[in-house]
């Protein structure tokens, strides 16, 4: 573990962690969730109000199917200067982040589970796409 | 649920009308439990306890002209059970729960389910949920779906310049492939990140996407000697995948996947 990853830890790390104040968080983390009361004896059910808030997206609609659609014509797939996305992953893990693996969850599962199986190809993809640049991201400031 | 049983479902409701008031149910808890004496809940009435036997329903009055239904009602219910969980061990009730009285609290819902409760009880005793919810960047997720698929590469070029009205049905063929394939990862990134938590945990369930852009919505119930070895574990994978998404944990708050409907 690099010297870096336990700074980052210790300034507070990357995993948010936000109070379940916002109603969107408590409807989700809540509503049609608990033990249901027999319907006879119960005198009320849920008012109408929270019913209609309920914004669930529906994944498989055509108006999703749009939006991807849009959002993918929008992609300037060169903003990275024309690198491939391995490569770009192959340049994160030579930056000194290949505890970070960003580019593949499979690389991270390795790197958090200290997984030394290699039966599914990741070293492989992982030599074989190495770039020069040593440029990094960082997204958190 | 029966339908006999349905017609019976007025009778409460009149029985209440004459008091003004209804009993309205957070939770359950045991019957020795010792809750916060301030905790207030929908209105700010006082919550108190119910018991009957081994276990005990969390409940406030609450008139009954209306019915439970605001926004703020349902913050309110999810902070009395998250502060209940913090001091003791809570079986949640659904929100809206609301029964005539206490007699009917104890005769129609302790008394019918008490050993249910009391397993429930067992089974939760030292336990905590935790929400994890994992966003993709979305436009990185998109990007590797475009390089990952020659076909969608293609309805790419195809429609990018068409102007709307011609380019309809193709678009809506290239975002249909696109979403089936953000599915595929997310169900690939799902399994992944189950396999780094799991260990850690006593239970997990996997919940309903909120938004398009997120990867899972995951509840994990945590045996509470291994909390902080359990959040520094999801420090650590946060860290690990933070360039292609981010991941918010949101509790300990009650168990409310791990108690069945």
């Amino acid at each position: 573990m690099s010297v870096q990853t336990q700074q980052r830890r210790q300034s507070g790390g990357y995993l948010e962690r936000p109070a379940p104040s916002g109603l969107a968080d408590v409807i989700d983390i809540i509503l049609d969730k608990g033990i249901v009361i027999d319907a006879y004896v119960r005198v009320s059910v849920v008012g109408i109000e929270i019913l209609t808030i309920d914004a669930r997206v529906v994944i498989a609609s055509v108006d999703t199917y749009l939006r991807f659609a849009e959002a993918t014509n929008r992609l300037d797939l060169y903003e990275k200067g024309g690198k491939d996305l391995s490569e770009f992953v192959g340049d994160m893990q030579e930056g000194g982040a290949s505890k970070k693996t960003s580019g593949a969850l499979k690389g991270a599962k390795k790197a958090i589970t200290g997984d030394k199986d290699d039966d599914e190809g990741d070293d492989e993809r992982r030599s074989s796409k190495r770039s020069s640049s040593r440029r990094r991201r960082s997204e958190k400031a | 649920m029966s339908p006999v049983a349905a017609e019976a479902d007025a009778d409460p409701a009149e029985s209440m009308q004459g008091t003004g008031l209804g009993c309205y149910v957070y939770g359950v808890v045991a019957a020795d439990a010792v809750i916060p004496k301030s905790l207030s809940g929908i209105d700010g009435r006082p919550v108190r306890l119910v018991r009957h036997g081994e276990v005990a329903a969390v409940v406030a009055d609450i008139s009954a002209d209306r019915p439970p239904g605001r926004r703020k009602d349902l913050v309110a219910h999810g902070s009395v059970l998250d502060t209940l969980c913090t001091s003791c061990t809570v079986v949640p009730v659904r929100f809206g729960s609301l029964l005539a009285d206490d007699h009917s609290v104890v005769e129609d819902f302790l008394a019918l389910h008490e050993d249910r409760f009391a397993a429930y009880l067992t089974e939760l005793a030292d336990r905590s949920q935790y929400n994890l919810r994992a966003i993709y960047h979305q436009n990185l997720a998109l990007e590797e779906i475009v390089r990952a698929d020659p076909k969608i590469a293609q309805l790419r070029r195809q429609t990018r310049d068409l102007p709307s009205p011609q380019g309809h049905g193709v678009r809506i063929r290239l975002g249909e492939l696109v979403a089936h394939a953000l599915d595929a990862k997310r169900s690939e990134d799902t399994d992944i990140l189950l396999e780094s938590i799991v260990p850690f945990t006593a239970s997990h369930a996997v919940r309903p996407l909120r938004d398009v852009d997120d990867a899972a919505d995951l509840a994990f119930l945590v045996d509470d000697d291994r909390a902080a070895e359990f959040e520094q574990q999801l420090e650590d994978l946060a860290e690990a995948v933070h360039e292609r998404m981010r991941l918010r944990l949101v509790g300990p708050v009650a168990p409310y996947d791990f108690v069945e409907d």
